[in-house]
């Protein structure tokens, strides 16, 4: 990349007005000057962020790497594989319980995903919409909700699900509970209904739309980015989720999701580095792709997060 | 209900009432919601703080024993809060100083922009326990690639995850690995500062730092100030990385039947949510565990309290007025 | 009617929401009533996960389910016993009949709240002497105050493993006996490099490597952690301070705790290929009997011999006693056969021809008096040496506690600030160590 002429720069560079047009003269003079100061100014931002880009993408190089070697040399420090043992991920996908891990991470990714957006929908709503009593006081409690540490109230959680209603064991214990409204994709939802115009609402009711009806014809159709980011979030969050299902599921191993199988495979492979990262790959790997799918999304979704606050 | 005083002619108050029946059907998943799966089990924290409750005999009222043992004998409490603290103040600071750097890094990269985001957002995906895998094996003092690099290039390495002084700044480091989301966050943010603001500062002759001083800073200071709500919240409840992290490096072989204390080595790595399951659900001290967790919960208050003031943008103005 | 206001709304919410508050005793649904001769489907957990390990116990339930095909036996393995301590806790359809457990620190625990069933009651009604097929230390870690709540599936010793080839190659003879014998045959084993790193070290005294847990050296001197009342003792018994004082000097032997720990910090994974022992890192060290089988399977590049660990210079004539713990199998309250939960546990615990066979699989240790002497046992000398060590007189088990051996953690973190110099103060350190326990203990209790 470094090896870009001084053209190819120039006409990448916004901002620098009239360079082209002198790019003729000789290397003399303050436009010459200002040239090689923004070559120079090139030249550090990309090294810079070439040296970034190595801290970020050699991780997953090492990984893949490691993920293909032999059970001795993945435990060597090697770097480079002797030779690609492919095999290693069907062994990795033969090992008793990891198929039904990725079935138990997309029933909880997937339901819990579903009942979020059912039930945060019509809550962010009214919190946005509707003018009542109490909406300031509500929309503290969300935020607070959405503050508080999961584990402050996980002990008794724990022993209702547990003891009273048997369901410990499973992964019920973290969807039901997502049909209730989650604070996080309320808020989030809300902020972005915020956005959507006044007038179109009004419009809904002119033509005697109930709450209800303006609600599923006219701004959850408009709000499907917004959606779309709280769908994503949600998503990720249960297929990442350790604590959860380290709770409720870890009691029984046909319960197992992905992100809690991965650290037990660890453990039962203590001594198979290779297996292990090929493991961690499969384990990203729906990540990433969906990444790729709905990238849009995703990016709308952290900003949203942020700026529209 | 001051208004109600006044009688209002029926229809209006007919009308009234649909409207808050309405209003609470839209809320009621959340209404429902908010009590049984927060301020029940809030209310139930505090009621087993002050029992004695193994979770098989019944529950037995014992004053402030709990209080007192997880305030004043219990040798973890310390270390626990320490290291939450510490996580909180040195991991978020230089997550921001971190995540405004890459995000004003991409802002200048002309090249391959598209190659770039994409690295730098990538590890953010990396599901938490898949990441912390992959780094204890990367960092790993006896087999891993990056002390192997260390000692070809002559440089001493530490033994990260496995040195009590260098776990934490292994964590740091394994969370700004992840640095997608506040990159994604200021980008936007930078991008939005007004351009004709940076050429007029350019023609008032200011250098770089100024320029990032006087217009940069004080148009992204919400978004700063957003992250740190944000990066403060998610930090008191840093659980996974520490646990596997710390599980995995410890290297002792797992095997069912011992229980694994969280925190190696040296408890450097454990987090007051750590203890809490440990307490709850590893020796069922249910009393001490409810402690922990109201101490954690009055923190976690406090602080979010304390940084709200600030204006971290997260009730918009006009919700400010309802 | 009208909607009440948002604030009363929420209050009726909460109050309804308090009213769960004190539910959550569970009735205790187990039988022992059952007919253990009528059909039943009976759930059986262990905490195994190796695969030959798994095939051992599979195959012992197979030849139980042929001597009483009225039982089925439904085996789930890789059961820890934070996973079963939470699951008896909830209860439920799931929950298991016969449980087992890797470690005795629970049984305490397990017999003191009653989670797991007193045995005792069955061992009568079936006419089992269990003073005449256990050893003594194997009863006492499989009950707490008097209530018999497990029995002992297998057991496991802790001895030396050495490195004949290194023992030769500095002309020591015979496996040290005496903690100042293995001092110095540790000293003569340490080899360093060129530029001073350690090749390989004697011994590695630190307390983080693989299985040197201090509870485990410390029981060469045969503790008693506890005094009559139940409070801990360690600061006024000498043999604690004797004990320590033995570590450090093993360790300034050798070249300092920090070098140690650096050198450490390089070993491979205690269960593979890498194991420091398997790559002549360390000569000699500390490990139970199942590990001669993975020396085996990986061919060690060397010889190796197996002693007892060496015991206190003025006690030398406890010489042959080593540290004993087991995994030990019970019935759990919950159970609705709990008479053919039993016939189960007597069938592995109690039967002579199923112990032995099921200790030869899996290289342990064998748990009845019976079985110890059986012909049929592996007859391998490096494997006899644990059988030795587990009926020796003065072998010991940590004593059972009500809050899961937390003694036992609390011990290792003091031990790990010990070894790193960083408690001055031993003797104050010690009364704060039992002040600690004793609190912890309290805290645990009623």
């Amino acid at each position: 990349m470094t090896t870009t002429t001084a053209s190819d720069l120039a006409s990448t560079t916004p901002r620098a007005p009239g360079t082209r047009a002198r790019t003729a003269a000789p290397d003399r003079g303050p436009a010459a000057r200002a040239r090689r100061r923004r070559l120079l100014h090139w030249i550090a931002v990309h090294a810079v962020a070439v040296a970034a880009a190595l801290f970020f993408v050699l991780p997953f190089v090492f990984v893949l790497l490691t993920s293909v070697m032999s059970d001795d040399q993945a435990m060597s420090g090697e770097l480079w594989p002797d030779e690609w043992n492919w095999s290693n991920y069907a062994t990795v996908f033969r090992t008793p319980g990891f198929l039904d891990w990725w079935k138990n991470s997309l029933l909880y990714a997937g339901l819990g995903t579903l009942f979020t957006v059912g039930s945060a929908v019509p809550v962010a709503y009214a919190l946005a919409r509707f003018r009542f009593r109490g909406r300031r006081t509500a929309m503290i409690l969300v935020i607070a909700t959405m503050m508080l540490p999961p584990q402050v109230i996980v002990v008794p959680m724990y022993l209702v699900w547990a003891q009273q209603l048997h369901l410990s064991g499973s992964l019920w214990p973290l969807i039901i509970p997502m049909a209730f409204g989650d604070a996080y994709s309320i808020f989030l939802l809300r902020q972005f209904l915020l956005t959507i115009p006044q007038e179109y609402i009004e419009a809904a009711k002119v033509d005697g739309c109930g709450e209800l009806r303006t609600l599923l014809k006219v701004v959850v159709p408009m709000a499907r980015p917004g959606l779309a980011a709280v769908a994503l979030f949600q998503f990720f969050f249960c297929w990442n989720d350790y604590f959860g299902p380290q709770i409720y599921a870890a009691q029984n191993p046909a319960s197992w999701t992905l992100s809690y199988g991965l650290e037990s495979f660890k453990t039962a492979h203590s001594v198979n580095w290779n297996l292990t990262m090929a493991a961690t790959l499969l384990v990203m790997a729906p990540v990433v792709i969906v990444f790729f799918f709905a990238q849009r999304a995703f990016v709308e979704g952290v900003k949203l997060t942020g700026v529209k606050g | 209900m001051a208004s109600s005083s006044l009688a209002p002619p029926p229809g209006l108050r007919r009308r009234r009432n649909r409207a808050r029946l309405r209003t609470a059907g839209f809320l009621s998943p959340w209404l429902i919601g908010f009590s049984v799966f927060f301020a029940y089990p809030l209310i139930a924290t505090v009621y087993f703080s002050f029992m004695h409750y193994n979770q098989i005999e019944e529950p037995d009222f014992v004053g402030l024993r709990n209080w007192k043992y997880v305030l004043t004998q219990m040798p973890l409490f310390g270390p626990a809060l320490w290291n939450t603290l510490w996580l909180v103040v040195v991991m978020v600071a230089l997550r921001i100083v971190f995540g405004l750097g890459i995000g004003l890094l991409v802002t200048k990269i002309k090249s391959a922009t598209g190659f770039f985001r994409t690295a730098f957002y990538l590890p953010y995906l990396a599901p938490p326990v898949a990441a912390t895998v992959a780094f204890v094996f990367l960092l790993n003092p006896g087999t891993g690639p990056v002390n192997g690099i260390l000692g070809a290039l002559g440089i001493p390495a530490p033994a990260w995850f496995n040195d009590p002084g260098w776990a934490k700044p292994s964590l740091v480091m394994l969370s700004l690995w992840g640095i997608g989301d506040l990159m994604v966050i200021f980008m936007a943010a930078l991008l939005d500062v007004p351009k004709e603001q940076y050429e007029a500062a350019e023609l008032d002759g200011a250098g770089a730092w100024r320029k990032f001083r006087y217009v940069t800073w004080p148009s992204i200071t919400p978004i700063v100030m957003f992250a740190v709500v944000t990066g403060v919240v998610q930090t008191m409840q840093y659980y996974t990385q520490a646990l596997v992290a710390g599980k995995l490096a410890s290297g002792v072989s797992v095997g069912p039947g011992s229980v694994v204390q969280p925190g190696y080595p040296e408890h450097s790595t454990l987090t007051v949510p750590q203890l809490v399951y440990s307490l709850g659900f590893q020796n069922f001290n249910t009393g001490a565990a409810c402690v922990l967790s109201l101490v954690l919960f009055v923190i976690a208050m406090a602080v979010t309290t304390l940084l709200m003031r600030k204006r971290a943008g997260l009730l918009p103005a006009e919700d400010r007025s309802v | 009617m009208p909607f009440p206001r948002m604030r009363t709304f929420l209050s009726v919410a909460l109050a309804g929401a308090g009213l769960l508050v004190p539910g959550c005793a569970h009735p205790s649904v187990g039988s022992d009533r059952d007919d253990p001769a009528k059909p039943v489907t009976l759930r059986f957990w262990h905490g195994w996960s190796n695969a030959g390990e798994v095939k051992a116990i599979e195959d012992s339930v197979a030849r139980f389910e042929k001597l009483h095909p009225n039982i089925t036996v439904k085996v789930i393995g890789n059961v820890t016993d934070e996973t079963v301590n939470q699951v008896l806790r909830a209860g439920g359809d799931e929950a298991p009949d016969v449980v087992s457990s890797f470690t005795t620190n629970n049984v305490g625990q397990y017999c003191s709240s009653g989670m797991w069933a007193d045995l005792d009651p069955f061992m009568r009604k079936t006419g089992v002497d269990k003073e005449k097929v256990f050893p003594k230390t194997f009863l006492e870690y499989t009950s707490y105050e008097g209530r018999q709540c497990a029995l002992p599936l297998l057991a496991d010793a802790y001895g030396l493993y050495y490195n004949k080839d290194a023992f030769k190659e500095a002309g020591i003879a015979r496996p040290p006996r005496t903690m100042s014998e293995l001092r110095r045959a540790a000293v003569k084993l340490t080899r360093r490099t060129g530029d001073g790193s350690y090749e390989r070290v004697g011994i590695m005294p630190n307390f983080r490597f693989y299985e040197n847990s201090p509870d485990r050296l410390f029981a060469q001197w045969g503790p008693a952690y506890f005094d009559r009342q139940g409070k801990a003792r360690l600061a006024e018994d000498p043999r604690t301070k004797e004990f320590f004082a033995t570590q450090r000097a093993l360790i300034r032997a050798q070249g300092g705790y920090a070098a140690l720990e650096r050198f450490r910090a390089t070993f491979g994974d205690e269960m593979s290929s890498q194991n420091a022992f398997l790559t002549q890192k360390v000569a000699m060290h500390m490990d139970g009997e199942w590990r001669g089988l993975m020396l085996k399977d990986q061919k060690a590049k060397f010889g190796w011999g197996t002693a007892p660990m060496p015991v206190p210079d003025d006690r030398a004539d406890t010489y042959g006693r080593g540290c004993l713990t087991g995994t030990v199998a019970g019935i759990a309250h919950s159970s609705r056969h709990q008479n053919a939960a039993w016939e189960l546990v007597r069938f592995l615990t109690v039967n002579t021809d199923q112990v032995v066979r099921f200790a030869n699989a899996i290289h342990n240790v064998p748990s009845t008096k019976a079985a110890l002497k059986s012909p049929e046992l592996d007859t391998d000398p490096t494997f006899r040496t644990f059988l030795d060590i587990a009926r020796n007189p003065y072998s010991t088990a940590i004593p059972p506690s009500v809050n899961g051996g937390q003694y036992i953690v609390t011990l290792r973190d003091f031990a790990y600030d010990v070894e790193a110099g960083k408690v001055p103060d031993l003797d104050r350190g010690l009364r704060g160590l039992d002040a600690q326990i004793d609190a912890d203990n309290l805290q645990s209790q009623n």
